[in-house]
């Protein structure tokens, strides 16, 4: 049975996480203490992330293979659906990412009567955001805009919240880092409605480090230029 | 004539190919047909092939011939690329369900994939 609409029990925050062993017990405590349910989908692990997310009160879904972040976000997915979410939330596991940015998420979704809601950095703030990374993102957004015309203005962030509805619409099908770019792609398709909402994304070294490099944008666009060309 | 037919085989196998390959991508597929069919035409009409070649620049016919060749295996690279890419997707779903109807049965598996360059979150 689920709980009732708009409480912090009926959203269920998806994590994923390979090897983030030594932050994971942090951002699961910060979403328990607000009620949220969380997910963690470790994504074949080598650490013990996986035993210290369920320590920290996560549903705990291991991945028997590395598949990658997006295959990750759509595993977690859809266990949330199948437990009843009302909403959904997507969360990253190094840290980065804010528990109290998600109340703003979900009542965008309830007041806009929206179907996704999409945190912006850069209507909000990006802490220790690097300048290299942030000319990185601008062109993404660039990008974005060209091949879903979708006016965004920030597109490769991973704290978004989406209704059931719009849960049950997504389908990823990019296992890697492309999938940012494959969840606008379905929105724009979709024509449902969505928001912009800001959001703080605080940048440390250790998020920095496993975070997205220079040299995954162009094995994005690999990614995303092969999709198109098969079925 | 014996190396005509023989190539003839060969381009015929690919035309084959892209016919079985058109419904999982229609693009490849189209590419591979057009590839086979002007490397088909080149087999048969070697003077014309010489003829397009020193009108685009390239020379002799028989290098145009050796460049659409070229051209078709890198094609059907590409497509078997997309075949992986497509098996991906299978090993994917697969492993989705098994994740998902383990969940909650106290069981938690450590990885047993070496850490991977590319698999940062």
């Amino acid at each position: 049975m689920s709980a009732p609409a708009g409480t912090p029990e009926a959203v269920w925050v998806v994590v994923t996480a390979f090897n983030e062993a030594s932050v994971i017990a942090d951002v699961i405590t910060g979403l328990r203490a607000a009620g949220y349910q969380a997910v963690v989908v470790d994504d074949a692990s080598t650490d013990a992330t996986a035993q210290i997310a369920e320590a920290a009160g996560a549903h705990v879904l291991c991945h028997p293979i590395n598949l990658g972040q997006g295959a990750a976000l759509q595993t977690g997915i859809t266990f949330a659906l199948r437990q009843g979410a009302e909403f959904v939330v997507t969360f990253d596991g190094d840290g980065q990412h804010r528990p109290q940015d998600i109340p703003a998420l979900i009542e965008a979704l309830i007041t806009r009567q929206a179907d996704f809601a999409l945190g912006s950095r850069f209507l909000g703030n990006a802490l220790n955001l690097p300048s290299s990374r942030r000319w990185l993102l601008r062109a993404a957004t660039w990008f974005t805009r060209l091949t879903t015309g979708l006016r965004l203005t920030d597109v490769h962030n991973g704290l978004r919240a989406m209704t059931r509805h719009g849960a049950s619409v997504i389908q990823l099908r990019q296992n890697r880092m492309a999938h940012a770019s494959e969840i606008l792609a379905q929105i724009a398709r979709s024509g449902l409605r969505y928001v912009e909402v800001p959001v703080t994304i605080v940048y440390t070294d250790y998020s920095l480090q496993k975070g997205q490099r220079m040299s995954n944008s162009v094995s994005i666009l690999v990614d995303l230029l092969a999709q198109r060309l098969h079925r | 004539m014996m190396a005509q037919l023989m190539l003839t085989a060969l381009l015929s196998v690919i035309l084959l190919y892209a016919w079985l390959e058109y419904r999982r991508s229609p693009f490849v597929a189209s590419i591979s047909v057009l590839a086979s069919l002007v490397g088909l035409y080149f087999v048969w009409f070697p003077n014309h092939a010489t003829r397009i070649a020193e009108a685009v620049g390239i020379g002799r016919g028989v290098d145009l011939v050796l460049y659409t060749w070229v051209g078709i295996t890198f094609i059907v690279l590409l497509n078997l690329h997309l075949k992986v890419r497509s098996q991906m997707e299978l090993i994917t779903g697969l492993a989705r369900e098994l994740t998902i109807m383990r969940a909650g049965t106290g069981e938690l598996p450590r990885g047993q994939t070496p850490q991977r360059a590319d698999a940062a979150h």
